[in-house]
């Protein structure tokens, strides 16, 4: 029987190996908020409703709250904060600013990893295609046409 | 969140052996346990994380049928080349169910064991009284908001509609369940609430589903998954139908016929009578939607979710249809 | 500057840079990387994690707390209840309404509502925190709670006398109309749902309290604060960097604003308190469940003679929440006969707040389509009446519309729609299983005006910042702000830096009632031409500078270099100025306020809503105005209905940035495409409970529910609503879309849905 108190977490994030004591109940969601900083994945309902915590675990993209930082332990994390490369935009970040595909910004690393996923996946074929593959992503501000919109751009761009 | 033990399993065996002991859980996707443990709802002591088991994704078709390992997950298989071409109706639930990133945590596995979306299933903290939760304690539900509760396979201690879409499936086509060396046929998987709601599948203390299988036939090849919902995507079914279709040569005679319903019932539910009824007839319209309506024999619904009652049959008799429009 | 000749709120003088231009949101580099830390975000040494424990009774009384257990779990610091929380001070309302001389306790000892906050647990961790809360054992003594308006117990409700409005004999006038119309219209509790969920930071330092909270009014909420803790109100601050959506729910401080704030006094140590998202349904209010009864007389030719409307909403036990919903009934049509009366009804219910254009939106549910179904009656196409029935004066106030261009709105978004195509009878388009309507609503939102101030000041390096402690939430505050400045001081917006969302700088009234950007761009143009002012007084007089010779009566700058207007002479940039002259920067304050304002004035009109001025004061009155044209396609054996098609066109004045306005309006047309359809706040009658309290129950659209959407701009500027010619947009769009929905589902099914959402149970 293993202990209830913490236990030794090694999680690889963005690159970089961080290793922390946690308590097995801590979601993946809450030891990248309150224990190491990376506040760019966001928490909307912390019950897998909203899609604002979608992180890629080894390049899927997966709920970051529903996830417990322990079960991650041995797989590769990528976070919004990890998107840019050597200061340089991300493509579909790149086209989310163009086309004004955000407003209060919340949802938006979740849609942006949400988005990177669904174009990787070939799930950005079509405007139909993209907002069934997004819809798992809610914004409430509304930027839906625009999300597709940038989604379209980035997969034309990753297609050419 | 309870504090719990986390365990992380190195082999099937060492899995059903942890998992057999009391307040032991066994841990795969997620996206029910955790999301239930924040509820309140499940209250674990330990932990068993089984999704970094080796070889239990395994995804095998051949003429006899598929066989899909209890860990593949959710999304994986609906993206599955053979499978959208040979059990179209099991790539349509999955890519219908939940968000693509839920379908990218969740296994199959753990996709037969989702749990009800009842509201006051999931609160107890402001409701106290719920038969799946503790046996005896009543059902909040009836005499409360009930819309999106069951009309078929309901008791008097339990309305809880099933939400699953891919069970859905597998009972159409009479997939079995593998608990490792026992196999179970998905419809027997899955219980009717009766006088025990606590219990939900026929699956003991130490037993571990490892795989389901779907044998092969030519109405699982021309299958299909309609979902009804009020919401376009990310939501669960209003009603829903998964039907498959096999004609004779003229064509238009219905030599085999597949129905399952989600969406209405306490789990998912076989249609046997409209495909009774429809064996052997020819497909047309009329005889369709007059058939379709066996689908709801017997439900009883609890006001707000009466419409389910209209519609199921509505969604039954397009499914099958669309199924005769398809060459 | 001109804005003279401005058509439909294009960039006119500049390119992307200057008001009026599509330039990218400042802000966005910061949120697409993750950069941007919103308020609960911050990393403080010692942060504690507070959870919240609610009733679940909606009315009665807390009979004990049992906090035994939940003190004893680990990590737990300390379990606040009614007993052992310190003591606050009632705090003023919004109007600045003195309180009642007696101690506010945030956590409830008397329950009016399920949901109400009865106790707190703080802990050293968030996990903690959350399991211990769950061990709060709390007992009550329960008594029979009125659920809802259509409770037995609710009655006729409360007469709101200040929301009659009458003129003419509307009851003798509707008697004797050829056609009459009258039907009741309900609209159900609905939430904003931001999906940042309300939380905050408390941290105090002596007597000096700094919260971080995301708030749509930061010296507001200073202001509760202080009352509250009896300091002060410079001894509180608020910051607020980014707000992750609010539609009016983040403008107030709330009890859970207090109860943090007050353990991190108890504790001596910061305090983060975040709702779960269940919380955010009960512990503030979304808009109001409504009814209204519209009663439309009209002449056979449609013309309308009177309209009588009456209206309820419900409000709490022991508040007060007007959702006034005879705003747009009273000026959309010309009437000459018309009376509005309203009740409010208490229910056991945390009070209904503000959410996206509250008033408005129901408002305009109920006159938009009693208005359709005239048309019906009378065989009129559902835009011809509306034409027809064209209001060339505000009908209420009397007074000549500022501007409003609604007739081109009709006309703009018929055409681009194809509304001529539109064939009159209902069900007489389909696709297959798919019923096919079209329908046509128009909505407004009144100009809201108030004060404002911000400080402009131009670096060393030739670099603009602009301060205020107003807020972006997402309607564009940063880059509406910097391209003001930008085009105001002649610098490239890129060399403006904004800073936002602290109540130290330059205070700023609410964020709300789309007010904001008329207000702010008002307050920085104001600024930022004093700052100009300085630099340029500088230039010429300051005898170290390369124009002190040049004898000249003014300059210019442009592209952040400064010279003569006609060319000749030095050409040197702001920085290379301010280092001849020896200056490492010019610092303006400027504000709106009228002259001789004091200092108590300024107090209450930035944390008080009292001195915001009437749309209808002096010759005009003022509002925005659009018109939407809806495609449905209602599946006829399933009841869905999707909306496959929408066109509005809308008048907001100028808008001075297109590119972010479209987004805000579009963002209000899918909030208005779930109200129609999704959106509804489902109560459990027996323990008078919202049992959808959660994303996955309450629906809101998603992607896949939302079709191309194509807005078009209809506004000219309109100098009598701000400094710079633009009206509302962020409420604007909302209003009437629901109505163009529920118009459009008629015309596809034949069926008049007036009850909100249409969902498929009313269509099969």
């Amino acid at each position: 029987m293993t202990s209830k108190t913490t236990i030794p977490v090694h999680l690889d994030i963005n690159g970089q190996r961080h290793t922390l004591e946690l308590e097995p109940r801590v979601t993946l969601l809450d030891a990248l908020r309150d224990r190491l900083g990376l506040t760019g994945t966001k928490k909307g309902c912390d019950h897998g409703q909203c899609g604002a915590c979608t992180v890629h675990v080894d390049g899927e993209r997966v709920l970051a709250c529903l996830t417990l930082a322990a079960q991650a332990a041995g797989r590769t994390i990528t976070t919004i904060e990890g998107l840019a490369r050597e200061g340089e935009l991300h493509p579909v970040q790149a086209a989310f600013l163009e086309q004004d595909a955000f407003q209060c910004g919340y949802c938006t690393p979740g849609q942006i990893m949400s988005a990177v996923a669904c174009i990787r996946e070939g799930h950005a074929g079509s405007d139909e295609e993209i907002r069934e593959y997004m819809a798992g992503n809610l914004c409430r501000c509304g930027a839906y046409p625009h999300i597709v919109a940038a989604v379209r751009q980035a997969a034309l761009e990753a297609a050419s | 969140m309870r504090d719990f033990s986390y365990l992380r399993a190195t082999s099937v065996d060492a899995a059903r052996q942890a998992a057999a002991l009391p307040g032991a859980m066994l841990l795969a996707g997620g996206t029910t346990l955790i999301d239930l443990a924040k509820c309140g709802v499940a209250e674990p002591d330990t932990l068993v994380d089984i999704t970094h088991l080796k070889g239990l994704d395994r995804i095998e078709i051949d003429e006899r049928g598929a066989i899909i390992g209890a860990l593949a997950r959710m999304g994986h298989v609906a993206d599955h080349d053979d499978i959208k071409s040979r059990f179209p109706a099991i790539s349509e639930a999955l890519w219908q169910a939940a968000s693509a990133q839920i379908r990218n945590m969740a296994t199959i596995g753990g996709n037969l064991m989702q749990r009800t979306r009842c509201p006051y299933f999931r609160d107890p903290s402001n409701f106290s009284a719920c038969n799946k939760r503790v046996s005896g304690s009543g059902c909040s539900a009836i005499g409360g908001v009930t819309r999106g509760h069951a009309v078929l396979g309901t008791s008097d201690a339990c309305i809880a509609m099933y939400p699953g879409d891919l069970a859905t499936v597998l009972v159409a086509f009479d997939a079995t369940v593998r608990l490792g060396d026992r196999h179970i046929r998905v419809d027997d998987f899955f219980l009717l609430p009766g006088t025990t709601p606590d219990r939900e599948h026929a699956i003991e203390p130490g037993e571990m589903i490892t795989a389901i299988e779907i044998p092969s036939s030519a109405a699982a090849h021309r299958s299909t998954y309609l979902k009804v919902r009020d919401r376009q995507s990310y939501e669960f079914a209003a009603a829903s139908a998964a039907v498959g279709l096999e004609l004779e040569s003229d064509g238009r005679t219905i030599r085999d016929l597949r129905v399952a319903l989600g969406g209405v019932a306490t789990k998912p539910w076989r249609a046997r009578a409209v495909e009774a009824a429809l064996k052997g007839k020819v497909l047309e319209p009329e005889a369709v939607r007059a058939a379709s309506l066996l689908a709801v024999e017997g439900a009883v619904d609890h006001g707000a979710n009466h419409y389910k009652i209209e519609l199921a049959p509505r969604v039954v008799a397009r499914a099958i249809l669309k199924m005769g429009e398809t060459a | 500057m001109t804005v003279h000749n401005i058509r439909h709120g294009d960039a006119f003088d500049g390119g992307a840079d200057a008001v009026g231009g599509r330039l990218s949101r400042v802000d966005g580099p910061a949120k697409i990387t993750g950069a941007a830390k919103y308020a609960v975000e911050q990393q403080l040494k010692g942060l504690t994690y507070a959870a919240l424990v609610e009733s679940t009774i909606a009315s009665g009384k807390v009979r004990a707390i049992d906090s035994k257990a939940a003190e004893a779990a680990p990590g737990v610091l300390k379990v606040l209840t009614p007993d052992t929380i310190i003591s606050l001070r009632s705090a003023s309302d919004w109007f600045g309404t003195p309180p009642p001389d007696k101690p506010y306790c945030p956590l409830a000892r008397d329950i009016t509502f399920s949901g109400q906050h009865v106790a707190a647990v703080v802990a050293e961790t968030f996990e903690q925190a959350v399991a211990a809360a769950a061990l709060v054992k709390v007992s009550y003594d329960e008594t029979p709670a009125i659920v809802d308006l259509s409770d037995g117990k609710a009655g006729d409700g409360i007469p709101v006398d200040a929301m009659t409005k009458e003129w003419g004999d509307a009851s003798a006038a509707f008697a004797s109309a050829p056609v009459r119309i009258c039907a009741a219209y309900n609209t159900p509790r609905e939430y904003q749902a931001p999906m940042e969920p309300h939380g905050l930071i408390a941290r105090w330092e002596g007597d000096h309290l700094t919260v971080w909270e995301p708030s749509q009014w930061l010296d507001g909420m200073a202001r509760t604060y202080a009352e509250w803790f009896a300091v002060p109100f410079e001894n509180v601050r608020l910051v607020s960097p980014y707000v992750g959506g609010g539609f009016g729910s983040k403008a107030l401080a709330l009890s859970h604003g207090a109860i943090a704030a007050s353990a991190a006094k108890m504790l001596g140590r910061p305090v983060r308190l975040v709702m779960t998202r269940p919380q955010t349904f009960t512990s503030y209010g979304g808009r109001a469940a409504t009814r209204q009864t519209v009663t439309i007389g009209a002449d056979r030719d449609g013309m309308i003679q009177s309209i009588v409307h009456r209206g309820v909403n419900e409000t709490s036990i022991d508040g007060m929440w007007v959702e006034p919903l005879g705003s747009v009934t009273s000026i959309m049509y010309a009437t000459p006969n018309f009376s509005s009366k309203q009740n409010v009804v208490r229910v056991n219910s945390v009070v209904p707040g503000a959410m996206r254009a509250p008033g408005e939106n129901p408002s305009a549910f109920g006159i938009e389509s009693a208005i359709d179904e005239l048309a019906y009656e009378v065989g009129i196409d559902p835009l011809e009446i509306r034409l027809k029935n064209y209001a060339e004066q505000d009908p209420h106030a009397k007074k000549a519309w500022s501007t409003r261009q609604l007739r081109e709105a009709f006309a703009a978004g018929a055409e681009r729609f194809g509304w001529a195509r539109r064939t009159a009878e209902p069900r007489s388009m389909r696709d297959g299983n798919q019923l096919i309507g079209w329908g046509v609503a128009a909505g407004t939102y009144p100009v809201r005006r108030a004060y404002g101030e911000a400080m402009v000041r131009i670096l060393a390096d030739g670099s603009v910042e602009v301060e205020s402690s107003s807020i972006d939430m997402g309607q564009g505050t940063y880059t509406i702000l910097a391209q003001t400045a930008a085009e105001t001081v002649g610098v490239s917006a890129d060399d403006v830096v904004v800073k936002l969302g602290d109540s130290r700088f330059p205070r700023a009234g609410v964020t709300g009632g789309s007010r904001l950007a008329g207000v702010m761009t008002g307050a920085v143009h104001k600024a930022a031409t004093s700052a100009l002012d300085q630099l340029i007084g500088l230039a010429i007089s300051d005898p170290r500078s390369p124009f002190h010779t040049l004898q000249a009566n003014t300059l210019v700058v442009a592209n952040g270099r400064i010279g003569s207007p006609r060319g000749d002479g030095p050409d040197v940039s702001i920085a290379e100025l301010l280092k001849s002259i020896g200056r490492d920067r010019i610092e303006a304050t400027g504000d709106t306020m009228p002259a001789n304002s004091t200092a108590e004035d300024r107090y209450k009109n930035y944390t008080t809503i009292a001195m915001a001025l009437p749309h209808t004061e002096g010759d005009y009155s003022r509002h925005s105005w659009c018109a939407h044209f809806v495609e449905v396609r209602v599946d006829e054996d399933f009841g869905t209905v999707r909306v496959s098609r929408v066109v509005s066109a809308l008048d907001s004045g100028r808008l001075y940035n297109p590119k972010l306005a479209e987004s805000q309006w579009k963002g209000g047309i899918i909030m208005g495409i779930g109200q129609a359809l999704l959106e509804e706040g489902i109560v459990d009658r027996r323990h008078g409970r919202i049992v959808n309290n959660n994303l996955a129950d309450y629906l809101v659209p998603t992607n896949a529910d939302v079709p191309e959407i194509e807005v078009i701009s209809v506004g000219i500027p309109d100098l009598h609503s701000s400094v710079l010619g633009g009206k509302g947009v962020g409420e604007l769009a909302i209003v009437g879309m629901a109505p163009a929905i529920a118009n459009a589902v008629f015309h596809a099914t034949g069926k008049r849905i007036r009850d909100l959402p249409i969902t498929l149970e009313k269509l099969i």
